[in-house]
């Protein structure tokens, strides 16, 4: 089930309505929503939810564990073991098909055969926001930042409808704690929560799958047919569409949340107006950036070990986190090349010194470069794509409404924040009926809009 | 340790706070105002899901809300209002409405059309020079289409490859796109000189038979209805033989339940294509991805063994796409010669 569909819009009212009836009493509460969101994830299909089920049965029970164990070294032992469990789950349904495949490559470059069964396994969605997620529990436990929550608490917090499919990654210890009593009826960010449904919807709907379709898959699926007016349009073009979809997606799931009394971590804040590559990292997908800083970065020593150690670690840590986003080297080469930016940042800090308006144009057009090696195919396609820029010809893709689609995005991110901020209060400050018609105004709106091919999924659900 | 300098609840949004009984007004509100102006869509989409639990859960809510939007004159006024939002208009021209469910009786005459001239060793009619190649279909024709494409342009002889893939969409699901008026519309406006169709991972949906009453997938009836739209879809892509068609037939999916409808609708396809072999190939991806109607991932591809299928068991991977786009393109330069 995705947001933007009629099966979601007649599952949300109904389990609203009776969740707030139910608030009162978590006995009945808890196992409602934990069904609710159990039947959200079947829809994509049923046998998903024994995965789900399974994991959370295993990082509850290593939990536990750790949390009992009187001996560090066993604590350390049943962690690592949780975590193994989590990462083999992972590594099996997401990366097996492509390591396998580059194994079969190399092996058949020196003459040998292919020792493993070639297989394609479905990656149950949202597997990896769902592991990153349960992680998470198990090693706040396991700190002691967090007790060990009920099992129930905890199948709740990891299936929870609004971010079980594609985040934002709330870490156990946002999100367990708001378990502990009923949400408070007479304080829900109603206002809020309609603004970001709605914006979610907007860019979502009808500029993200407006940019796809008409630049960004034309382009990207064929560089060669198209020169480099095309193909730099489509670069910019994919930068904006990667934005509205996963902030769309994030800003509805956000919305959903707030609507049923439980608030989630902000995920994005104008990314593309980041005069760092640090400042970057800061601003977007910030769930897992965190993520990746407190589980990954720290854990290898962060910045303590000196000036290579600090390189070495960022280093792994981008790189690791490009090969997150999915089993292709594009990513790999991605992580690793924001992980670069983010060493040489470092290294030239103090010593270079440069106007704003130059550290954005640098951080951005890297970051649109970047962005090439995330979406193309393969490497080699990646290649050919770079080439083609630098390939005379005519704009056959320049259209109006693309171009302004794109300055809108990046446009308006540039802008001051507190005119939209107030803009925004303005608009979650409006009664409930007005909320009420204007979302099923810009229901219609975005409905009107979508093609018969239907609604794209989100870019991040395959992740 | 930055780890703990993360706080533990985040805050909520600034703005004002409202009671929950709100939350519901609002969200009721908006679906009550969708219903009025929309309600016709849900009963439309439940019609255009595949078989399941969600189905019916969408028509069990979309008949009553259809039955409201019938009645009132808001759905008309929303569709108006909104109609210059709408970008992809197919036209009326060509729709499987008007396509015969029953042969109006006598024996049909068999055309010269029937035949390929080279299966009958004669010289074949020359088609139009190779300008436009149209890749069309549903999902099966994304990968396809971009393979197709990246071929094309790398021998750089003046082809273009035009893209055209409907996800979600069916021959026998004509809520959500006609395919009859698709094809009109794709002939009328962009006049392909060869059209490429590989479409089938969304059918199975009930179609009128013979007696004009529904008949559901896969017998004989439910096949003859098929046959009857991809045929009259052949004749619109072939322009009355000035063009040639270039019809895939399904590599069969790892679900039993899909690949039934799979084998019926390979079972139409060769049907449909008869009256017009002299100008409509259908190229066999069954037996080249699927040998002996047994699925695989992978195969043999240039040598090595490549996975060649997605994961979800239905879709051709890029490398598969590869394969199957090297079949096309090897048809295509048989016709014309290039």
């Amino acid at each position: 089930m995705v947001f933007p569909s009629f099966e979601f819009a007649f599952f949300f009212p109904a389990v609203l309505a009776l969740s707030w009836a139910l608030m009162p009493h978590p006995r009945a509460w808890k196992p409602f929503v934990l069904a609710a969101s159990y039947l959200f994830y079947a829809a994509a299909s049923p046998r998903y939810c024994l995965l789900l089920a399974g994991l959370t049965l295993a990082n509850q029970l290593g939990a536990v564990l750790t949390h009992r164990a009187a001996a560090e070294h066993t604590r350390r032992w049943i962690l690592a073991a949780t975590v193994a469990v989590d990462l083999a789950v992972l590594g099996i349904f997401k990366y097996y098909g492509f390591f396998v495949d580059e194994i079969g490559s190399f092996l058949a470059s020196i003459g040998l055969g292919m020792p493993l069964p070639l297989l394609t396994l479905a990656l149950p969605i949202g597997l990896s926001f769902i592991t990153f997620q349960a992680i998470s529990y198990v090693v706040d436990v396991r700190r002691g930042t967090l007790p060990p929550a009920s099992t129930l608490d905890f199948a709740l917090y990891l299936s929870f409808f609004p971010h079980v499919v594609a985040g934002p990654i709330v870490r156990a210890r946002e999100f367990i704690p708001q378990l502990a009593k009923p949400r408070d009826p007479a304080n829900v960010a109603v206002g809020a929560a309609v603004v970001l449904i709605a914006l979610g919807l907007v860019k979502k709907v009808v500029i993200a799958d407006y940019l796809a379709r008409t630049v960004v898959d034309p382009v990207f699926g064929v560089p060669e047919a198209y020169a480099a007016p095309d193909v730099a349009l489509a670069a910019y073009a994919y930068a904006a569409q990667i934005y509205c979809d996963f902030s769309g997606y994030t800003d509805i799931a956000i919305g959903v949340a707030l609507l049923m009394g439980f608030v989630f971590p902000q995920n994005f804040n104008s990314p593309y107006r980041a005069l760092s590559f640090r400042d970057f990292w800061r601003r977007w997908h910030m769930t897992l950036s965190r993520f990746l800083r407190d589980f990954l970065y720290v854990p290898l020593g962060g910045n303590r070990g000196g000036r290579w150690k600090t390189a070495r670690n960022l280093m792994i840590t981008m790189t690791l986190g490009g090969l997150w986003h999915g089993a292709a080297w594009g990513f790999v080469l991605w992580g690793a090349l924001h992980g670069l930016c983010l060493v040489t940042e470092r290294v030239l800090r103090g010593r270079v010194s440069a106007p704003p308006w130059l550290r954005w144009a640098i951080v951005f057009h890297v970051v649109v470069f970047g962005w090439i090696l995330f979406r193309t195919e393969s490497l080699e396609l990646a290649g050919t794509y770079l080439a083609q820029l630098a390939e005379p010809g005519a704009a056959t893709l320049w259209a109006p409404a693309t171009v302004a689609a794109i300055m809108a995005v990046i446009g308006l991110q540039l802008l001051p924040p507190d005119p939209l901020e107030r803009l925004r209060l303005r608009a979650a400050s409006l009664p409930p009926y007005a909320l009420g018609f204007g979302l099923a105004a810009v229901v219609a709106v975005v409905g009107a809009t979508v093609p018969s091919q239907g609604v794209p999924p989100f870019i991040y659900f395959q992740f | 340790m930055a780890d703990r300098a993360t706080p533990s609840v985040p805050k909520p949004p600034r703005g004002p706070r409202l009671h929950a009984r709100d939350s519901l007004v609002v969200v009721f509100l908006a679906v009550v105002v969708l219903v009025l102006f929309e309600g016709g869509s849900v009963r439309h989409a439940g019609d255009q899901m595949q078989p399941g639990v969600e189905r019916d859960v969408i028509r069990a809510v979309g008949e009553p809300t259809g039955w409201i939007a019938d009645r009132l004159p808001f759905d008309e006024w929303g569709d108006d209002a909104l109609a210059f939002l709408e970008d992809d208009d197919v036209g009326a021209a060509g729709g499987f409405d008007s396509t015969p469910t029953a042969a109006s009786g006598g024996v049909p005459p068999v055309t010269p059309d029937a035949f390929d001239p080279a299966d009958l060793g004669a010289e074949p009619t020359p088609p139009r020079e190779l300008d436009t190649i149209l890749v069309t279909g549903d999902s099966l024709a994304m990968p396809l289409d971009v393979e197709t494409a990246r071929r094309v342009a790398d021998q750089d002889d003046g082809v273009e490859v035009e893209r055209d893939a409907h996800v979600g969409t069916g021959i026998s699901k004509t809520g959500l796109l006609d395919w009859g008026r698709l094809s009109t519309q794709q002939t009328t406006e962009r006049k392909p000189d060869a059209v490429v169709v590989f479409i089938g991972a969304n059918e199975g949906f009930p179609l009128p038979g013979s007696d004009g009453e529904e008949t559901d997938c896969c017998g004989p009836e439910w096949a003859s209805a098929y046959a009857n739209r991809a045929r009259r879809m052949m004749d619109t892509y072939r322009q009355g033989g000035q063009a040639r068609v270039y019809w895939l037939t399904l590599p069969l999916p790892r679900d039993r339940d899909l690949a039934e409808v799979a084998r019926t609708v390979n079972s139409a396809i060769e049907v449909a294509a008869q009256p017009f072999r002299a100008h409509v190939r259908v190229l066999d991806m069954t037996e080249l991805f699927t040998p002996g109607g047994r699925y695989r991932d992978a195969m043999t591809v240039d040598g090595r063994r490549r996975i060649v299928r997605d994961a979800d068991g239905i879709h051709l991977n890029s490398a598969g796409a590869g394969v199957a786009a090297e079949v096309v393109l090897r048809a295509i330069r048989r016709d014309f010669g290039r």
